[in-house]
């Protein structure tokens, strides 16, 4: 671990001129399109996402030029709610990827500070996590406790919690047992300084990445759930329920889901393009 | 200057369990093993041994960072606060550690200037740009080295920044654990220098753990030398690294390189024991030349030699036994 | 290795309990079941009668000591909708959902290991770009997504196969193909990451460079070594192979334990759920079980890390 930060700035600075793959070029753009639109949606949306138009039900993309995209079987608008569903799916996975990251790396920090009882806690939890499939727990989660967006988000950052907390702790081991932390300990420094300045500043490339591929894992959750119609409910919409929603107009209308179905897979795409990547640049021990 | 010694280490001994094998049950090794020592302010104790000697360990336990299992450790007359105390913390502003490989011990994240701050910050001791300007000037760096970062400096380098970081808050004890050996030959010397000359200026104690015989001579007043875990001889370091006492401390003395001249080498015979399977008697007695019966059944003391007064635990040595032959 | 053996069942052993805590207090406070079954305008004294039967009214704590109890007499409670034995309801559907899931991880392993091991041996190749895009594709694909898509091409615009139901193994055929070219995707990654790994250590180069034949290299120190990392992810596949198929037996109708899943947890049918959390749990619990033991004879250096 303590191999990471040198060899990074050495390798990046030489290799980050010469090429950058057409592929990360392009998942980056989709990102910032992604990006832009989630932000300005408010501006950008042609009409309201629950705004009917009941003339136009089911109208084809192109068919009438006040909807390009078509519009679903109440006559709303698709492109407009696309771009709500954007705003919608990426906040919440943005949401849940950093509750995740938080949650995970102090639990994981705390199990290598303390050691002893509080680790082994920490690790049954962690096996805990490992012995149910994420989708399971949150189904019965979310049905038993119904579902407000709060909940779903912090639902959603419980999904790759131990991930962080395993590599947090390993890395705080490592750290602590030999070099930099001990020396900083030794100084007099408190806890707080140690890992606040020293040793989480130096994991934090390790952790940025795991957060980069645990995004398009939560996306395809959100989507997934949504699509069950356990996750966001209407009137809200996100990429999934719009998904959920269209499936039972697939053969009639089949854009309604097409659209969102594309954003997902462009989305997820782009990330975890980018995710390998940036793992291959900054940590390739990461699998 | 007190009649109290500045440290004080009466009966170090720490332990681990280690378990062997699958089916192994935990065995328990003694690292150190009823260590002993005192050191006087400005003065240099060089504690020597091959690795896995405890000598190390010695050096974590009399900082504090360790808590002996037995024994304990006084320092300026007032035992040693348990780790992680508010107590503990405020003392290491009076007691620093240099490490063996300093670019580990470093935050490679971080401007050396940064961290040689942080003691000053951490302690709350003002002046700080001034004073980091000062220390990097005392270890021989340019202040306007402050700037950079660890793996832009060479490994002598990143040694003198290690030190002006544990000089910053003008401790009285430095502990240095193999200082020099990660550093280059050319290099070594000048950290040696570098050591001597602020010790005489700033009247810092030290605790200087190495294997290499000619360095602790170099900057030692008194030097002891460690075997699986205890002393087994001390003294002043011309004495004992000229005419050593003990058959293992002769061996460690004649493995020193001479050029020009012809000596005979003490060639151990075997590997140093498993300090879990400590021998009986004398735990050198198996890679002993003159090891007596009485070596095996006997476990020898560290006293005063009746001749020189030399501090040896070993009965060939203080002749109570007549040496098995000649070495 | 006894004692390794008796350290990973105490582990397991921990886990289960924690599931069973879990689902007890998720399920039992998170609201009051019989206002959910009986609907809000029933008559109390119905509720009350409903309470009774069962158990409902008793401390939680006794609720709690009563329900370990049953599940360690093996009984699993009876689903609050119709009365039959949880136990039994899951049981009925476990071969529907086995006869999607078994053909799925059969293919999961037969594409994605061995695509996963030619895109490692020709790193950088053609051959290893065009298998890791179709990787990421797969795996950035949601499996609702890929299987509506299916559906679209295959039922609704060739008309070649049943779009849903399970009425033959023509209705099997788009579900586990959707399963498997998701675990495909996901297995190949993961198993070029270790091959590349195991490809970069030196006895590999130090084995080829004394002259063993490259094929022996691979099959003799390559694999074997990659197999370790491997073994983990197809754990949790084999482990997952019950409850694997919530969102796809959705898509495609299929009666099936995840369609029981979603449905109970709709109704709020506590026994149900449960009952299908404790059997993912364990079976969970056991192939990690089995995972680590292969571990132990793949890899002898892990047998000694117990504590």
């Amino acid at each position: 671990m303590s191999g990471i930060a040198l060899p990074l700035r050495v390798a990046g600075e030489g290799r980050r001129r010469r090429r950058w793959p057409v592929l990360v070029l392009c998942a980056i753009a989709w990102l910032g399109l992604m990006l832009g639109v989630a932000l300005l949606a408010d501006v950008i949306a042609p009409y309201a996402y629950t705004a009917l138009d009941l003339r136009n039900r089911l109208a084809s993309p192109g068919a009438t030029v006040l909807h390009p995209l078509g519009t679903d079987e109440l006559g709303r608008d698709v492109l407009s709610r696309l771009i709500f569903s954007i705003r919608m799916s990426l906040l919440i996975a943005f949401g849940a990827t950093v509750i995740g990251a938080l949650i995970g790396t102090s639990l994981g920090v705390l199990a290598a500070h303390f050691r002893g009882f509080v680790e082994q806690v920490v690790l049954a939890l962690v096996d805990f996590s490992a012995s149910l499939p994420f989708l399971i727990l949150a189904l019965a989660v979310l049905a038993f406790f119904g579902n407000s967006l709060t909940l779903f988000v912090c639902l959603l950052g419980l999904h790759a919690w131990e991930r962080y907390a395993r590599i947090a702790r390993g890395l705080v081991i490592s750290a602590g047992a030999q070099g930099y932390a001990a020396a900083v300990r030794q100084l007099g420094a408190s806890p707080w300084r140690v890992y606040g300045r020293h040793v989480l500043p130096n994991i934090a490339s390790t952790l940025i990445v795991s957060m980069t591929l645990a995004f398009p894992e939560i996306i395809l959750l959100e989507s997934g759930l949504s699509f069950l119609g356990l996750g966001v409910q209407p009137p809200e919409t996100s990429l999934g329920s719009m998904v959920g929603y269209g499936r039972e107009y697939l053969t009639r209308a089949p854009w309604i889901l097409l659209s969102p179905a594309a954003v997902i897979v462009l989305t997820t795409f782009s990330v975890s393009v980018l995710g390998d990547w940036l793992r291959d640049r900054l940590d390739p021990t990461l699998t | 200057m007190s009649a109290v010694p500045l440290l004080e280490a009466t009966g170090l001994t720490r332990r681990y369990a280690m378990r062997r094998g699958l089916f192994g049950r935990p065995v328990e090794v003694r690292a150190v093993d009823g260590v002993s020592l005192a050191l006087e302010r400005g003065r240099t104790l060089g504690l020597v041994g091959e690795s896995g000697c405890g000598k190390s360990t010695t050096g974590r336990l009399v900082l504090g960072l360790e808590r002996p299992d037995a024994g304990g450790v006084a320092f300026e007359g007032r035992p040693m606060p348990a780790p992680g105390t508010p107590a503990w913390r405020a003392l290491r502003a009076r007691m620093q550690m240099v490490f063996q490989d300093p670019l580990g011990a470093l935050d490679r994240r971080m401007t050396i200037g940064a961290q040689i701050a942080e003691p000053l910050e951490i302690h709350s001791i003002g002046g700080r740009p001034e004073r980091v300007a000062q220390l990097l000037r005392d270890v021989g760096l340019r202040p306007d080295q402050a700037g950079r970062y660890p793996h832009e400096l060479s490994g002598g380098q990143r040694q003198r920044a290690v030190l002006a970081r544990a000089l910053a808050t003008e401790p009285a004890l430095l502990v240095c654990d193999e200082p020099i050996s990660a550093l280059d030959v050319s290099i070594q010397a000048q950290v040696m220098n570098l050591l001597v000359e602020l010790q005489a200026r700033l009247g810092t104690a030290i605790l200087f753990v190495s294997h290499d015989l000619r360095a602790v001579r170099q900057v030692s007043h008194r030097v002891a030398v460690m075997y699986l875990g205890r002393i087994v001889e001390e003294g002043e370091p011309d004495a004992v690294l000229h005419d050593p006492a003990h058959p293992y401390a002769q061996a460690l003395v004649s493995a020193i390189p001479h050029p020009g001249r012809r000596q005979r080498r003490i060639l151990l015979q075997g590997d140093p024991p498993n300090p879990a399977d400590r021998p009986s008697g004398c735990a050198f007695h198996p890679r002993c030349p003159v090891a007596t019966t009485l070596c095996a059944r006997e476990d020898p003391v560290l006293k005063p030699r009746p001749g020189d007064g030399r501090h040896v635990a070993c009965h060939v040595a203080q002749g109570e036994v007549p040496a098995r032959r000649a070495a | 290795m006894l004692r390794f053996l008796g350290f990973r069942l105490l582990r397991a052993a921990v886990t289960i309990v924690l599931v069973v805590s879990f689902a007890f207090v998720v399920l039992r406070l998170s609201g009051d079941p019989a206002q959910i079954i009986m609907g809000a305008d029933a008559p109390p004294e119905a509720i009350a009668a409903f309470r009774r039967a069962w158990g409902l009214e008793e401390p939680l704590w006794l609720q709690y000591l009563r329900y370990f109890g049953a599940i360690l007499s093996g009984d699993l409670g009876r689903s609050m909708r119709d009365g039959r034995e949880a136990i039994a309801l899951v049981a009925e559907r476990i071969p529907a959902t086995l006869a999607l899931t078994i053909p799925a991880l059969l293919i999961k392993l037969g594409l994605g290991i061995p695509a996963g091991i030619t895109a490692a041996l020709h790193r950088n190749s053609l051959t290893d770009r065009v298998v890791m895009m179709l990787a990421v594709a797969g795996f950035t694909v949601p499996s609702f997504v890929l299987g509506l898509l299916l559906v679209l091409v295959f039922a609704v615009q060739l008309g070649w196969l049943p779009s849903g139901g399970q009425e033959g193994w023509r209705h099997a055929i788009l579900p586990i193909v959707t399963m498997g070219i998701g675990g495909a995707a996901v297995l190949a990654r993961f198993t070029r990451s270790a091959m590349l790994e195991v490809l970069g250590q030196p006895y590999i180069r130090t084995a080829s460079a004394k002259g063993v034949p490259w094929r022996a290299v691979v099959w003799g120190h390559a694999l074997p070594n990659a197999a370790i990392p491997t073994v983990t992810i197809i754990g949790f596949m084999v482990g997952s192979l019950i409850a694997g198929a919530v969102v796809v037996e959705s898509v495609f109708s299929w009666p099936g334990v995840g369609r029981l899943l979603v449905v109970a947890v709709a109704n709020r049918d506590l026994a149900v759920v449960q009952c299908i959390l404790l059997l993912v749990a364990a079976t969970m619990v056991t192939a990690n079980l089995v995972v680590d033991l292969l571990y132990g004879a793949l890899d002898p250096r892990l047998r000694q890390r117990t504590a």
